[in-house]
C-alpha cells in the first residue's frame, strides 16, 4: 500500500486549479449534504437521485469548461479525471451523437431493464404522449433526449 | 350645510304660544305648525300672534293622525329626527334610499319654490302648482292647505291632465305653452314671492308624473326660501345618489378598495399581460440589451468560471434592472454564455502576457531584501522555507540556488564595479521600454530580472537608476501612439456604456409611465363597468306599474336627451325606478 502523503508534500494541481476551485468546493458541499440528508420519507427508488443529479452537474461544469470554453487546461482537466471530480465515463458519452444530453448512464444500460430497454428519460418529447409527465427511476431525469 | 336664511333671534327663543308645535322640514327648516288652525310657518309665532282658538293641544302624543295635513307633519318630523341630515328634499321619509352604500358628503339642501300653477279641471278649486324642480303639489287655495301626496279625489282628473300634456307633447313641443297657467288670482296669500306664471314654463325635461306620490306637507311659507337659489342639476343629483357626476376620484378609490377582491383575478392577469409586454415597448436594441446583460455580470463580479445554475441559485443580480433588459432565461444564459467565453478568453491573455516575469522577479526582490553573506544556501533555504517567493512551483531549486551564490557573491565586489554594472544593464535596454517617462515602479522586466539590477543596495541604487532614467531622451512616438489608441479604446467603450446606461435609465422612465397609464385605465374601466352593472340592477326593478312606466320613462328618457345630456336621461330613468320602489 503506498504511503499516504500528507498535503504539504502532496503534488500542487496543475495550473488554473485555484480559479475552479471555489465552484468544485460548492459542487461537494452540495454532495456532501446530499449524502448526508435523511432518506425516511423518501421512496427508496428516490433516495439517490439528488446524487446522480449532483455528480451530473459536477461532470457538465467540467466537460463545458474544458470542451466547450477551453478554460482549463489538458493538464487540469487529467487531473480532474483522475481525481474523481468528474466522471469520465459518462464524459465520453456526451462526445457521442445521440448523447449529448445524458443524464446518467444507468439511463442507456439496456441489460438491467426487462425489456432491455433504455430509460424512459431517453424518449424524445415527439414520443411521448401529449403532457405525459416522466421522471426516470435511476436518477430523476425528466427528459435528456438530445432532439429535445 | 343647510342654508338657511332664518336666523334665531331673541324673540324666537320665546316659549311658542299654546296649539303651536315646532317641527323640522325634510329641508332642514324648522316649522311651526297649529294643529288646530291648519296653519303653518317658518316664523317663529310669537305671543303677539292671534294664539289657536281652542285649548292647546299637546305635542306629538296628541296629534290626529287621521287627519293628512297633520299626518304629513308627523311624518316629516318623525323622519327628520330619525336622520338628522335629510338625505332628500323630495320625500318625508326620508327619500331614496342610499343605493349606493357610500355617500360620505351631506348634499347640498335643494330649495324649491313654485314655478306655474295649473287649474285641476273638475275639482275646481283645487290647482296642481309645479316647482322650480318639477316636484308637484296639489294645493287648495280656499283651504288654504297643499299636499305632495296628491288626495285621492283629484287622482283621476290629474292622470287625464298628465296623459293630454303627454299628447301635446308629441304632437308638438311649441303647444306645451298652453300648458301654462293664465290664473295667479289663486295664489296662497302667504306666498311672500309669487310664482311667475308664463315667465317659467314648466320644464319639459322633469318627470312630472313621478312626483305624484311625495308625501311630504309643503306650506305656502316655504316660498321664503327662495333667495338660497339652488343650481337646477341639483334636481338630477338629488334622487340618484350615485349619479355619474358625483364620481370623484375619491370615490373611485374607495370602490376600488371595496371591489379588489372581486376584480382581483382580473387585475392579477392584466398586471401580468403587462409584464410580459414590458420589453416591447422598449427603445433599447438588442445589442444593447446584450451588452447591458454583460455590464451587469461584470459590475457583480461574476466569476467567468462559475456555472450558470451557480449565478442563479445565488440570485444576486435578480434585483439589478439590468437582469429584465433580456427577458427570457434562455437569452440570459446564451449571453452569459457568450460573456464567459470572452472573458475567460481574456483573462488567458492577461495571463499569457504575464507569464515568465512574475516568479523571477519576485525572487529576486526577495533575495535583495534577506539575502546575506551570513548565511549558505541551506541554511538560507530552510530559513524562509514558508515564504511564497522560495516555494514557487514554477521556479525550479536548482536556479534558486545559482542565482542565490551569484547574488551573495556579487554582493562582496566593491560599489563601484557594481554601479557601472548596472550601467551597462540600464543601457542594454532598448529606448522603448526604458525612456525618460518611465517611473521607477514600473522598470522593464528585462531590468528587473537580472541579478545585477538587485546586486546595489536600494538606497544607492534608486537615485543612480533615476538619475539615469532622465538623462534618457523621450520615448519614441510610436508608442505615445499605441498608448494613446489604447485610452482611445478604452474612452469609447466608457461613452458607449454610459449611452447604453441612459438607454436603460429612459426606457424604465417609459415602461414606469406606461404603467401609470394602464393603470388609470383600469379604473376608469372599472368605475364603468361598476355603473353599468349599478345601471342593469336598476333596469332589474320594476315596480308596480311595470312596464307601462318603463315605456313612458323610456320616451320621456328620450325626449330629454335630445334636450339634453345623455347622462340626464340616465337620470331621469333611475329616478322614476326609484320612486316605483317606494311606491
Amino acid at each position: 500500500m503506498p504511503a499516504i502523503r500528507p498535503a504539504s508534500k502532496r503534488k500542487p494541481p496543475p495550473e488554473g486549479f485555484e480559479d475552479i476551485e471555489d465552484d468544485l468546493l460548492i459542487f461537494s458541499n452540495k454532495m456532501k449534504d446530499a449524502q448526508n440528508a435523511p432518506t425516511d420519507n423518501i421512496p427508496k427508488h428516490q433516495a439517490q437521485w439528488p446524487i446522480f443529479q449532483i455528480s451530473h452537474q459536477r461532470s457538465r461544469y467540467i466537460y463545458e469548461l474544458y470542451y466547450e470554453k477551453e478554460a482549463i487546461s489538458k493538464q487540469l482537466y487529467d487531473w480532474l479525471l483522475k481525481n474523481g471530480y468528474a466522471d469520465a465515463m459518462l464524459i465520453a458519452k456526451w462526445k457521442k451523437q445521440g448523447y449529448e444530453k445524458l443524464c446518467c448512464l444507468r439511463c442507456i444500460q439496456t441489460k438491467e431493464t426487462n425489456f432491455n430497454s433504455t430509460c424512459i428519460c431517453r424518449v424524445p418529447r415527439t414520443g411521448l404522449k401529449e403532457d405525459q409527465e416522466v421522471q426516470c427511476v435511476s436518477c430523476g431525469c425528466r427528459g435528456c433526449a438530445s432532439s429535445d | 350645510m343647510l342654508k338657511s336664511t332664518y336666523k334665531p333671534s331673541a324673540a324666537a327663543l320665546q316659549p311658542l304660544p299654546p296649539g303651536w308645535t315646532e317641527h323640522k322640514a325634510p329641508t332642514g327648516h324648522t316649522y311651526y305648525y297649529n294643529a288646530e288652525t291648519k296653519e303653518s310657518t317658518y316664523k317663529r309665532p310669537t305671543a303677539a300672534l292671534p294664539p289657536a282658538p281652542l285649548a292647546a293641544p299637546l305635542p306629538v302624543p296628541q296629534i290626529n293622525l287621521s287627519d293628512p295635513n297633520v299626518a304629513n307633519a308627523f311624518m316629516s318630523q318623525y323622519a327628520a329626527a330619525a336622520a338628522p341630515p335629510p338625505q332628500s328634499g323630495r320625500g318625508g321619509f326620508g327619500g331614496a334610499p342610499g343605493r349606493g352604500g357610500f355617500q360620505p358628503r351631506p348634499r347640498p339642501q335643494p330649495i324649491d319654490k313654485p314655478r306655474s300653477k295649473v287649474a285641476i279641471p273638475g275639482c275646481e278649486p283645487w290647482i296642481l302648482v309645479y316647482t322650480k324642480y318639477g316636484r308637484r303639489f296639489a294645493y287648495n287655495p280656499t283651504k288654504n292647505a297643499s299636499y305632495w301626496r296628491i288626495p285621492e279625489k283629484l287622482m283621476p282628473a290629474i292622470l287625464e291632465l298628465d296623459q293630454a300634456r303627454i299628447r301635446q307633447k308629441a304632437a308638438g313641443a311649441d303647444k306645451t305653452t298652453n300648458d301654462e297657467p293664465k290664473d295667479s288670482n289663486d295664489e296662497p296669500k302667504e306666498a311672500t314671492v309669487a310664482p311667475r306664471p308664463g315667465t317659467a314654463p314648466p320644464k319639459k325635461e322633469h318627470d312630472y308624473d313621478s312626483s305624484e306620490y311625495e308625501e311630504v306637507e309643503v306650506t305656502d311659507d316655504e316660498d321664503e326660501n327662495e333667495d338660497g337659489s339652488a343650481p337646477k342639476r341639483q334636481r338630477t343629483e338629488e334622487p340618484g345618489a350615485d349619479g355619474p357626476v358625483e364620481f370623484t376620484e375619491a370615490d373611485i378609490a374607495a370602490q376600488l378598495a371595496a371591489m379588489g377582491a372581486e376584480y382581483g383575478d382580473d387585475d392579477d392577469e392584466e398586471m401580468g399581460d403587462y409584464d410580459e409586454h414590458e420589453p416591447e415597448t422598449a427603445p433599447l436594441s438588442d445589442h444593447d440589451a446584450r451588452e447591458l446583460f454583460k455590464d451587469m455580470l461584470d459590475d457583480y463580479r461574476i466569476s467567468p468560471y462559475s456555472p450558470w445554475e451557480k449565478l442563479i441559485e445565488e440570485g444576486k443580480v435578480f434585483d439589478d434592472p439590468r437582469y429584465t433588459v433580456l427577458t427570457t432565461m434562455r437569452a440570459r444564459r446564451e449571453v452569459w454564455e457568450e460573456w464567459s467565453r470572452a472573458r475567460l478568453q481574456a483573462l488567458k491573455d492577461q495571463r499569457a502576457k504575464q507569464e515568465g516575469r512574475d516568479p523571477r522577479i519576485a525572487y529576486l526582490a526577495f533575495l535583495q531584501e534577506k539575502a546575506t553573506p551570513k548565511l549558505y544556501w541551506p541554511e538560507f533555504r530552510r530559513k524562509y522555507k514558508r515564504e511564497d517567493a522560495m516555494r514557487d512551483p514554477k521556479l525550479p531549486d536548482k536556479d534558486r540556488e545559482r542565482w542565490y551564490r551569484e547574488h551573495i557573491n556579487r554582493l562582496k565586489l566593491p560599489a563601484s564595479t557594481l554601479k557601472t554594472d548596472l550601467k551597462k544593464l540600464l543601457e542594454s535596454v532598448p529606448p522603448a521600454q526604458l525612456n525618460r517617462d518611465t517611473q521607477l515602479q514600473n522598470l522593464p522586466a528585462q531590468v528587473l530580472t537580472d541579478i545585477r539590477y538587485i546586486s546595489l543596495d536600494p538606497q544607492v541604487r534608486d537615485p543612480f537608476v533615476e538619475g539615469y532614467i532622465q538623462g534618457l531622451p523621450p520615448a519614441p512616438t510610436g508608442e505615445d501612439g499605441a498608448k494613446e489608441e489604447e485610452t482611445e479604446a478604452t474612452r469609447k467603450a466608457r461613452d458607449e456604456r454610459r449611452k447604453r446606461e441612459r438607454a436603460l435609465e429612459e426606457r424604465e422612465r417609459a415602461v414606469a409611465e406606461e404603467k401609470r397609464r394602464l393603470e388609470r385605465r383600469v379604473q376608469i374601466e372599472r368605475a364603468r363597468l361598476r355603473e353599468e352593472e349599478r345601471e342593469l340592477e336598476r333596469a332589474m326593478v320594476v315596480g308596480k306599474r311595470g312596464l307601462q312606466s318603463q315605456l313612458v320613462g323610456a320616451a320621456e328618457g328620450k325626449v330629454v336627451s335630445g334636450s339634453g345630456s345623455g347622462s340626464g336621461g340616465e337620470m331621469n330613468k333611475t329616478d322614476k325606478t326609484d320612486k316605483e320602489e317606494e311606491e
